[in-house]
């Protein structure tokens, strides 16, 4: 202790105090916002830590497969590469110039390329977005990923790619699958879809999308900053689609497109559809609509060139002409005009009418016959498909004292039989069809019904037009005693293992409300229309029954799309096979050729090519197999 | 206990008095106790944040690299103090010169880490040379105002301590590692202060300092705009220069009050927390031990840096006093920038935070530290502040 010493001058209490409070304050303002960080808001950081952590990914699911009632494979799934981009991995400034080379190796637009990283950069850095529309080539897909470091961000992905094993032969029926679009995407989010999903756009695919379709599986990941996978925190295994089993005979389905394409290659036709069914169930067997298009084609990307030159195309590649477009029936339609004159009660089988000149002549106008064929019953009159005779039946003849039945009646017994309506076949764009009567014609056309309209309609020209499907379908239920099924394509949908989960049974559409004999006398009458050569089989092996038909539509001057004279002639054949040869409706197989642009003349017995091709596509199929043959006939 | 030179212009030295000895029955208790628990704690944060970085090799070594640091830093603390902290006022001049020349040395031989040139190697192993720099400049500076103290009220005096203090700032800078440089200011105004330097002058260097903002925005690296502008508005840029912020925010957030436990916290073990174990560890703590363990930390902190202000207050002379303001100063600067960055309360700056960041260098250079003020402890005049 020092005498005299100064005081601490140089220690500044006050100042010390300061200093202390301030960093004491200091610390409390610190705690507070630590408060407000994580008691106050903790639960919302925390969330946002498990974002950053966490990351949902899809595991893909197969499409089912879809294959013939044999099992016989017409679509399948096979590898294919898609490029994705992750917007976190690729540098903004390289993005535009990447975008770019992207787009013009992909052949895509740069400026749509660009502008789907910039979303998927604001909606999620982290999770690719696909850039690929159509899968890529394996070399592309080896070049980017070989030069991963030139193509920061991207990402190459194996995906499944669908094939359509026999392309345009069953592109009618099966259609395709495409990316999902914007608005399906918004409607079936809750279904579990995701935007780079391909959904089934028409046929099948589209049909049956719900069993085709698999389920995602789902694997939680953490993942670091650099969005390496550190490691699976849970996962559950993705579910594969159905495979949908079709009631289509494949050999079947062949015999027939072999015909229609060997006809259509040597000018016969230019444009046919032929479809056959099981009458006793509704089953379709096999359904070929020709020209159509090559179904692979939308899958791998169509360009827009092939696109506009389908849709151009006047023969309607794209459009399944077995349901979707209608036709004029022809003579086919007589089964209709005579069923109504007898359910009516105007005409029994035995009604004689005297067919004794080529015309009648009413109102001062001729309507004609193809032949003066004297007396006609019932019977004969359908098989020689004798014009005057069902004018007769349908609307009177000054010549003759039977009654018509008049256009309501056959209008009703044809809605009956599933005209004017669509089948309710299970496939999309099925069309109506045409079963006009007086007040359809006065609403339509603001005119009154005239007795030529009902001539007209007797013999299935005029304003009735049907799809193929609707009269195949209406001889059918004629070929099993009166029952009117829908058709349908679907026989079953199995699980991965082959079990099955859906059956389709026979669905009644209705009951016909008229007598069996009469039945049975179309059915005679239809036989007759080939033992009595109007529809000549030579050597027949079988006891085909059948109804031609010829109608005339459309321009009879032109070319067509493909070169070809448009003749506005065209021939239907539309048949059934019963098992044995007699009137019973035991037939299982029953058929319906179409061909366009086939005929110009109106002869007994010439040029309607489509009886030819039933007969020996009935032949070869009945008989070209035992057990097919066991099955159909006795 | 007669040592204080009354006749003399300068503070007792050794070298030209009689030693002061020490006692042990002086050591500061409460500054011991909360360097030990600090040191400690830094421990624990290390084996938390750093078990499941499986990216960064063993995480092993990380522990026990902090655990030979701790030792080492323990027997560092132990040795400084065992010396009259008067040596080091004596040798001033040379360990300015000591560390102007490592500060140099940095700049040509340094190894480039980040961007930055701020490690030399010593026996196989990097020292940050700016971590020893900020002590010796405390003592440099302490000399420097305690040689003055009768005079502190003079801007020249002032004016003095800042052109000692730019050499060192400026080649910090220049590394370049604008945060330590930044504590060298916090250094500079807290013991000035603390030794009685007038307000107005330090008010109009704060107020000169602002008029040359726009200059010195001028000569500030583009990311240390960035960081400056990400701190105004972290989302401007999410990925970019806000990403460092957000990331903080979330893992000190998503600790919520208890935190996640040790080891279990995802954001610095993932690498979504940059610098995690340095710039940014107090965002690991707060994420593994919550509210909770921030708290904790702030109170070891309290305890350490009022012992600190009461060590320097019961100096035997100027110097003591004023080194005590200067670890008061670089302390308290450190560890509420450093918090308050993490919390987005101020902008990134890289400074670490003092026993709780990975690093040996600044545990060392804090326990030199920490050893001085004990020596200061060990050597006050007890009997006449008992009085």
């Amino acid at each position: 202790m020092k005498n005299g010493e100064r005081p601490r001058a140089f220690v500044r209490p006050y100042r010390f105090i300061a200093v202390g409070a301030v960093v004491l304050f200091l610390l409390g303002v610190l705690s507070v916002r630590l408060w407000d960080l994580q008691v106050v808001h903790g639960a919302h950081y925390r969330s946002l830590a498990e974002e950053n952590r966490l990351l949902r990914l899809p595991v893909a699911a197969d499409r089912g497969i879809i294959v013939d009632r044999t099992g016989k494979v017409l679509v399948r799934n096979i590898p294919g590469f898609a490029v994705s981009v992750v917007p976190i991995d690729l540098p903004k400034t390289d993005q535009h110039d990447l975008a770019f080379r992207l787009a013009q190796l992909l052949g895509l637009d740069g400026a749509e390329v660009l502008k789907s990283i910039d979303e998927q950069r604001a909606r999620n850095p982290y999770e690719p977005v696909k850039i690929s529309t159509k899968p890529i080539a394996r070399d592309l897909a080896l070049l980017l990923t070989e030069r991963a470091e030139v193509y920061p961000g991207v990402r190459i992905d194996a995906e499944s790619v669908r094939e359509y094993v026999e392309g345009p032969l069953y592109s009618p029926i099966i259609g395709y699958t495409g990316p999902i679009t914007q608005d399906e995407l918004q409607a079936k989010q809750d279904q579990g879809y995701l935007p780079t999903d391909q959904v089934g756009r028409t046929g099948l695919e589209w049909e049956y999308e719900q069993y085709l379709r698999g389920q995602y599986g789902w694997r939680e990941i953490e993942r670091d900053a650099s969005q390496r996978e550190i490691k699976t925190l849970a996962q559950t295994p993705s579910q594969a689609g159905g495979n949908v089993v079709l009631t289509i005979d494949d050999r079947l389905q062949h015999l027939l497109a072999n015909e229609l394409n060997t006809g259509v290659n040597a000018d016969a036709f230019t444009q046919a559809v032929a479809i056959a069914m099981n009458p006793q169930t509704g089953e379709i067997l096999a359904m070929v609509s020709t020209p159509s298009y090559d179904n692979n084609v939308f899958v791998r990307g169509i360009t827009q060139p092939e696109l506009d030159a389908l849709n151009k195309d006047d023969r309607h590649p794209l459009v399944n002409k077995a349901v979707g477009e209608i036709y004029p029936p022809g003579s086919t339609f007589k089964m209709v005009t005579g069923l109504s004159a007898l359910t009516a009660g105007t005409a029994t089988r035995n009604t004689v009418i005297n067919v004794s000149s080529l015309s009648i002549t009413v109102s001062g106008t001729s309507f004609f016959d193809w032949r003066a064929h004297g007396p006609l019953n019932f019977v004969d009159g359908y098989a020689h498909s004798s014009d005057i005779y069902f004018y007769t039946l349908a609307g009177g003849s000054p010549l003759s004292s039977v009654q018509g039945v008049g256009p309501d009646n056959i209008a009703k017994y044809g809605r009956m039989l599933g005209f004017g309506a669509p089948t309710g076949i299970d496939l999309p764009g099925e069309a109506d069809g045409i079963m006009p009567d007086p007040a359809w014609k006065q609403q339509t056309f603001g005119e009154p019904w005239s007795i030529g309209n009902t001539y007209h309609e007797a013999i299935g020209q005029g304003f009735v037009a049907v799809t193929p499907l609707q009269l195949l379908n209406a001889y059918a239920s004629v070929a099993n005693g009166g029952t009117l099924y829908v058709p349908h394509l679907l026989k079953e949908v199995d699980d991965a293992q082959g079990n099955p989960i859906v059956v389709q049974q026979p669905q009644v559409l209705r009951t016909l409300a008229m007598k069996p004999d009469d039945l049975r006398t179309i059915r005679e009458g239809a036989r007759k229309v080939v033992t009595s050569n109007h529809a000549p089989m030579p050597n027949a092996k079988l006891w085909i029954a059948g109804k031609t038909g010829t109608a005339e539509f459309g321009l009879s001057s032109g070319k067509d799309s493909a070169g070809r004279n448009k003749l506005g002639f065209h021939n239907w054949f539309v048949s059934f096979l019963p098992q044995q040869d007699n009137t019973d409706p035991t037939a299982k197989i029953a058929m319906v050729v179409f061909t366009f642009d086939s005929s110009r003349g109106l002869c007994e017995t010439c040029l309607n090519p489509a009886i030819a091709i039933s007969q020996r596509v009935y032949e070869q199929y009945v008989l070209g197999d035992p057990a097919k043959k066991a099955e159909l006939i006795k | 206990m007669s040592v204080s030179g009354l006749t003399l212009p300068r503070a007792a030295s050794p070298l030209h008095d009689k030693p002061t000895f020490r006692r042990l029955d002086l050591v500061d208790p409460y500054l011991l106790i909360a360097t030990l628990l600090l040191m400690a704690y830094g421990l624990v944060i290390t084996y938390s944040t750093s078990y499941e970085d499986s990216a960064a090799g063993d995480p092993v070594q990380f522990i026990l690299r902090g655990a030979i640091f701790t030792v080492l830093g323990i027997l560092v603390m132990v040795g400084v103090a065992y010396f009259d902290y008067a040596w080091f006022g004596t040798f001033a001049p040379l360990l300015y010169l000591l560390t102007l020349g490592l500060l140099v040395l940095v700049l040509v031989i340094g190894h480039n880490v980040l961007g930055g040139q701020r490690w030399i190697t010593i026996a196989g192993q990097k020292f940050q040379v700016s971590e020893f720099a900020k002590v010796l400049m405390i003592v440099v500076l302490a000399k420097y105002f305690a040689d003055r103290h009768d005079k502190i009220g003079s801007p020249l005096v002032l004016g003095g301590a800042l052109v000692l203090l730019a050499p060192a700032f400026a080649l910090v800078y220049r590394q370049p590692d604008l945060g330590t440089s930044l504590v060298f200011v916090g250094i500079f105004f807290g013991m000035a202060y603390l030794a009685g330097a007038r307000p107005w002058q330090l008010a109009s260097l704060v107020a000169m300092g602002l008029a040359a903002f726009p200059l010195i925005w001028g000569i500030l690296q583009d990311y240390q705009k960035g960081r400056l502008t990400a701190f105004l508005d972290p989302y401007a840029d999410p990925q970019g220069a806000g990403w460092n912020i957000i990331q903080s925010l979330i893992a000190i957030g998503s600790g919520q009050a208890t935190g996640k436990g040790l080891t279990a916290g995802t954001q610095s073990p993932l690498g979504y927390l940059p610098i995690a174990e340095s710039d940014f560890v107090f965002a690991g703590l707060a994420e593994d031990l919550g509210f909770v363990g921030a708290i904790i930390l702030f109170a070891l902190y309290a305890v350490l840096l009022v012992a600190t202000l009461r060590i320097a207050f019961r100096a035997r002379d100027p110097f003591g006093t004023f080194v005590g303001a200067g670890v008061f100063s670089m302390l308290a600067f450190q560890l509420v920038v450093n918090v308050g960055m993490a919390m987005s309360l101020m902008p990134v700056t890289g400074i670490p935070l003092p026993f709780i960041s990975h690093g040996g260098s600044s545990l060392l250079s804090v326990c030199m530290a920490l050893g001085i003020l004990q020596s200061i402890s060990m050597r006050r005049d007890a009997s006449r502040l008992r009085s």
